[in-house]
């Protein structure tokens, strides 16, 4: 298991390396600067611009002082925002987004396997068409409108919930986490709906319900243990999938995190916050990749000899 | 796997016409499945004939009407601009069904086909063609696409081509785990131990049985898909206005649902009854391939 | 497992009443501590009134620092500032200004003549890449220093004859030198604090963090904390400190407009910043006293390239101009306060109103358009607008769209582009008709006329005429009001009969605010100085 971790965590190096070459040039290649405003920049100033932040030099030697610099952990200036680098941008916005992803996650988790585990007691009833049905409409709402329902409703008609803010009024968490949160409980309702009926069916679980141990118990202990490990490997990419996705969540809840950040530097080309984000982001993605394959194999050992192998 | 069964893998690999016969005859019997494709199936027509059944033209203002609810008139109301909003709904259709199967099956093609061969072949191929899908999952969307909207400008072919690139992905992921699984039960290595080619245990194998899981992502691709349209088009990708698209009417209904809800409502209501539909037709679809299902 | 879910449902509940025990809304309390929450619309790129260009910069940076002159909250006519008297030469090309004694930076220092020398000789430094740097080309020689032609910057018009007299000598006799100095580009800098953090001319400097700045503004910074708040407390140093009420203000960096508007509904917010074309109508009609609406010095317009073909015609320009009903887009379409603009400079700036206009007149339309040989739009090459993505441009570029089609028979296929791509295209003539709009540095019609110079770094046309070009250079070296005005007169009747771009509406602004807030009155530039701003309960 050690050297399978090792050997990944070796490929994630040209991994890491490829996407930023090819983004490096590819937001270079992209039309307009950072300095492109619509109001004319006189064309010294323009160059002076430039020349700060060496956007004059040849390409090819922007690249290796950024991969330079990279390596020294300098993920350089903002072109955007000159008072603060990278670094800083990034640090100051990494808590709002994981403390929201979190949340996400853990409404996900207990509202979507309370949903999966009502619909496999009794599949094709009711209970099991209304609770599939509303992870169906959950998959289907895509948050930018989830979102503005939930702020109408609870924010505005009810007046229950704040509509913006992040950990400045009470209760100003609740709507952002549920918002972001939502699709995944619908996922998840599917998958352990889908894997708990097969459970159910398993000799063992017969096993314990003739030794007389209460419903309850069973589903929750013995049932759930099985029934959980593909929402495991689902939640790997699915977290990845979380961070990154949370700046639509961000933007209509005002949520101080790094998914804003990350859109608004594409559309202000503003590169070294492209490439820094990107980077972040690419790293997270393998790590949570590799968590899911270690967790896969580990939940089926007959794989552990394929991936120990030649991966 | 009983041994029962998997001599009934291996007969059924020599007539597979049977399989799929079986597979139409369970999926007849199941209403919600049949439901859910006639629902589609008449979604389909209606965006086939929309040219010639519109009630009004799609693009034709009415500045002075302005956005009205739901009337006589206009069925399911106006816009801001005074358009007739069920015309703009079926217009939307053509668009929206369009790009969502065809960009999903460029996803499909590409992803199953990636994700099955990393899976199957294993080793370094694996390991190099997985790391080529976190790369590409890890650049930067936005960026891509402004950059194919300024090379190429904006058509449609090229919108399909971008909605397919970042789609398969996920679903290269999904089957590559789906194949390793299987690849080690018994009916496989007893194939392999026959030796059969190892494209034909693919296409006999393997394809046959992470199908269910295919089918059920599909559908839910579909709808993520007609969305990412909408993100397309602010981008400058894609269809222009005055032209529509189920993805435009949402985004464009969210901003004004307090003022104007039915601007929202009816395209969302379209919307789900197709991923409704969708998600019988595909439930349906796995359980009648599923060739575990033949047990019964 | 029921038991389990009724406790999801208990917790849910629990989570649900934390939330909303009586809880003061956030507005309320904010009236009565004097704390004024406040929509800035976008993340600000910094508050270094040197280096930054844009809006939400400049409405934190009025509260931060202070000009040599200000202008009156109502009636933008020229206020004391820094200064407490000034004279003018007769030439007009001398001002002499009395820096007020008990003008202070923040830090306590006191603020001297030469901290303005200081301050331009940094905002004119070259390596800056002082984005705003020809505003201060009003001064002698600036530019000359600016450009490296001249070594030393005693040469420039800017001397400190003692600690509290400052010279200023001009380039030309500037009639809105004044204007000018409210402008941002001219605010006064602390040069020692930040040469204490950085190079003066570095760009990426942190002395504008919290707890480094400087400033001699009526307020200083307390907190930045990127995407979630900006918030400035009173300066205590201020020499006016006894006006300003505002104990604090917080701008909020709110870049959906719909969230602005249900913050502001749900008791967040005391202003909303712009306003969605949707809601204005809604609330228009409901006559709330919310919402306030007025005028605002800007000018939306559709502008040709015309180098290529069929533009290059101006009958062509003309016709598609004259078959626009901008009255109809103003009542139908944006709903605003916005009037139907026939030329580019707005009403009444200053008391100059244009006098030539392109008016709607389809006979006349189509006849140009005959007579450029489309007849009723006959062999017309596919034409194309372009305009940067949002729902409300998108509106009227198809209320327009539908207009030309109807009116002259002319299709016209829209395509919405990213905002960079779309400023790209502009800048390289890569377009026929794209979307654009001006708003007004100064309450002069200078600052609108002066886009069509030839070669202008605005005039992103292609458009050239050289009377124009002397009307306007000639403006701008008159002192003599009526006379400039004019002149301006003149050039305004070139554009109507040129055609390089058609006006389609003049701007207002349209925003919400709360009725606890006093002291806040409304004017063409959408200026509200913070220190004459109170808030005070109201009864609803």
């Amino acid at each position: 298991m050690l050297s399978f971790v090792v050997k990944r965590l070796l490929q994630a190096i040209p991994v890491l390396l490829l996407v930023i070459t090819v983004t490096f040039f590819m937001v270079h290649a992209a039309p307009g600067g950072p300095f492109d405003k619509d109001r004319a920049v006189p064309a010294e100033v323009l160059k002076k611009l430039n020349a700060q932040y060496h956007l004059d030099d040849p390409l090819w030697k922007q690249y290796l002082d950024y991969l330079g610099n990279l390596l020294q952990g300098d993920l350089g200036p903002s072109f955007k925002y000159p008072t603060h680098n990278v670094n800083d941008l990034l640090a100051a916005g990494l808590p709002a987004t994981l403390e929201l992803s979190f949340y996400a996650i853990v409404f996900a988790l207990i509202v979507g396997l309370a949903a999966g585990i009502i619909a496999s007691l009794k599949p094709n009833s009711a209970q099991d068409y209304i609770s599939m049905s509303s992870a169906m409409i959950g998959i289907c709402m895509p948050t930018f409108v989830l979102g503005p329902i939930l702020l109408l409703v609870f924010g505005i008609w009810l007046g229950w919930l704040p509509v913006a803010g992040w950990g400045q009024i009470p209760g100003d968490k609740i709507l952002p986490s549920i918002t972001l949160g939502f699709a995944y409980a619908a996922y998840i309702a599917r998958i352990s709906r889908g894997s708990m009926i097969e459970v159910m069916a398993q000799d063992y679980i017969r096993t314990a319900r003739a030794k007389g141990l209460s419903n309850t118990r069973i589903i929750l202990v013995h049932a759930l243990r099985g029934g959980i490990t593909p929402v495991i490997s689902f939640l790997g990419p699915a977290i990845a999938g979380l961070l990154a996705g949370s700046f639509v969540v961000e933007s209509i809840f005002q949520v101080p995190g790094l998914g804003r950040f990350y859109v608004t530097a594409a559309f202000n080309r503003d590169y070294t916050m492209i490439l820094g984000f990107t980077i972040f982001f690419a790293a997270l993605i393998i790590l949570f990749n590799l968590l899911a394959d270690i967790v896969l194999v580990w939940l089926n050992p007959k794989m552990r000899q394929e991936l120990g192998g030649g991966n | 796997m009983s041994n029962n069964t998997l001599s009934a893998q291996l007969q059924n690999l020599e007539k597979g016409t049977s399989l799929t016969q079986d597979a139409f005859a369970r999926l007849r019997k199941n209403k919600m499945a049949m439901t859910g494709l006639f629902v589609l199936l008449f979604i389909i027509a209606i965006s086939l004939f929309t040219p010639w059944i519109a009630p009004y033209s799609y693009e034709e203002q009415n500045l002075d009407l302005g956005a009205s609810p739901p009337s006589a008139d206009h069925w399911l109301g106006t816009d801001v601009l005074g358009r007739d909003q069920l015309t703009r709904i079926m217009y939307g259709s053509r668009i929206s069904l369009m790009v969502g199967f065809i960009a999903t099956a460029v996803a499909l093609t590409i992803g199953v086909l990636w994700g099955a061969i990393a899976g199957f072949v294993g080793g370094h191929v694996d390991a190099v063609m997985m790391r080529i899908v976190d790369t590409l999952y890890a650049l930067p969307f936005t960026i891509f696409i402004i950059l194919l909207t300024v090379i190429f400008g904006s058509s449609m072919l090229l919108l399909f081509l971008a909605i397919g690139a970042v789609e398969w992905l996920t679903m290269a992921r999904i089957v590559r785990g789906q194949v390793l699984t299987i690849k080690r039960q018994e009916f496989v290595e007893a194939a392999l131990s026959m030796g059969l080619p190892p494209w034909r245990i693919i296409s006999r194998h393997l394809i046959p049985n992470v199908i269910g899981t295919v089918i059920i992502y599909t559908t839910l691709t579909i709808p993520s898909v007609i969305l990412l349209e909408s993100f397309l088009s602010f981008l400058g990708l894609g269809i222009q206005p005055p032209a529509s698209s189920w993805g435009s009417l949402i985004s464009g209904g969210v901003e004004t649902m307090e003022e104007y809800p039915w601007l929202l409502l009816f395209p969302g209501l379209v919307l789900t009854v197709t991923l409704f539909s969708l998600n019988f037709l595909g439930d349906g679809l796995r359980d009648a391939l599923d060739p575990r299902a033949s047990r019964d | 497992m029921k038991p389990r879910v009724r406790l999801v449902v208990i917790f849910t509940c629990l989570l649900l009443l934390v939330a909303c025990g009586d809880r003061k809304k956030l507005v309320d309390l904010g009236t009565e501590q004097q704390i004024m929450h406040i929509s800035n619309a976008a993340e600000i790129s910094g508050v270094d009134p040197h280096t930054t260009t844009g809006m939400p910069e400049y409405r934190i940076q009025m509260a931060l620092f202070e000009g040599l002159v200000s202008k009156h909250p109502q009636s933008l006519e020229i206020v004391p500032g820094v200064a407490d008297t000034w004279q003018i030469s007769d030439d007009g090309m001398t001002y002499t200004f009395h820096i007020r004694e008990s003008a202070k930076w923040s830090n306590g220092d006191k603020l001297i003549a030469n901290d303005f020398v200081r301050s331009w000789h940094r905002a004119l430094m070259p390596a800056l890449g002082n984005e705003y740097v020809e505003s201060l080309f009003v001064l002698k020689n600036a530019e000359k220093f600016f450009k490296q032609e001249l070594e030393s910057f005693d040469d420039v018009g800017v001397k400190a004859l003692d600690d509290e007299t400052l010279q200023i000598t001009l380039e030309n006799p500037t009639p809105y030198f004044l204007q000018l100095l409210d402008h941002h580009s001219m605010f006064p800098v602390h040069v020692d604090t930040i040469s204490k953090f950085s190079a003066i001319d570095e760009r990426d400097s942190t002395w504008t963090r919290p707890e480094n700045f400087v400033g001699n503004g009526s307020f200083v910074i307390n907190e930045w904390t990127p995407g979630k708040v900006f918030s400035v407390t009173k300066n205590a140093h201020y020499w006016d400190a006894e006006t300003v009420k505002l104990k604090e203000i917080r701008f909020y960096p709110i870049e959906q407009l719909l969230a602005e508007e249900r913050m502001f509904k749900a008791g967040q917010l005391h202003k909303t910043e712009w306003m969605p074309i949707a809601k204005i109508e809604k609330y228009k009609s409901s006559g709330a006293t919310e919402y306030v609406t007025f005028p605002y010095l800007g000018t939306y317009f559709y502008m040709f390239n015309v180098t290529k073909p069929p533009f290059n015609d101006a009958r062509v320009r003309k016709a598609l101009a004259y078959a626009i009903d901008r009255e109809s887009i103003a009542k139908n379409v944006t709903k605003g306060q916005q009037t139907p603009a026939y030329t580019l400079t707005p009403p009444d700036v200053l008391g100059y109103t244009a006098k030539a206009k392109m008016t709607y007149d389809l006979d006349k339309a189509r006849k140009l358009l005959a007579d450029a040989g489309y007849p009723n739009g006959e062999g017309m090459p596919p034409l194309e607008l372009i305009f940067n993505t949002s729902e409300d441009h998108l509106k009227i570029a198809q209320a327009v769209q539908q207009m030309w089609k109807k009116n002259l028979n002319i299709n016209v296929t829209l395509q919405n582009q990213e905002w960079k791509v779309f400023l790209n295209n502009q800048k390289l003539l890569n377009y026929q008709i794209a979307r654009m709009a001006w708003i007004g540095d100064y309450v002069d019609p200078n600052t609108f006329l002066e886009i069509f110079i030839t070669n202008g770094g605005n005039n992103r046309t292609g458009w050239s005429n050289k009377k124009y070009d002397q009307l306007i250079r000639a403006a701008s070296s008159s002192k003599n009001r009526e006379e400039r005005y004019e002149l301006f007169q003149q050039a305004e009747a070139i554009l109507v009969d040129e055609v390089p771009f058609i006006p389609i509406y003049n701007y207002s602004t349209n925003n919400l605010l709360s009725t606890d807030v006093k002291g806040y009155y409304m004017n063409i530039m959408d200026y509200h100085p913070y220190k004459y701003i109170h808030l005070e309960p109201s009864h609803k």
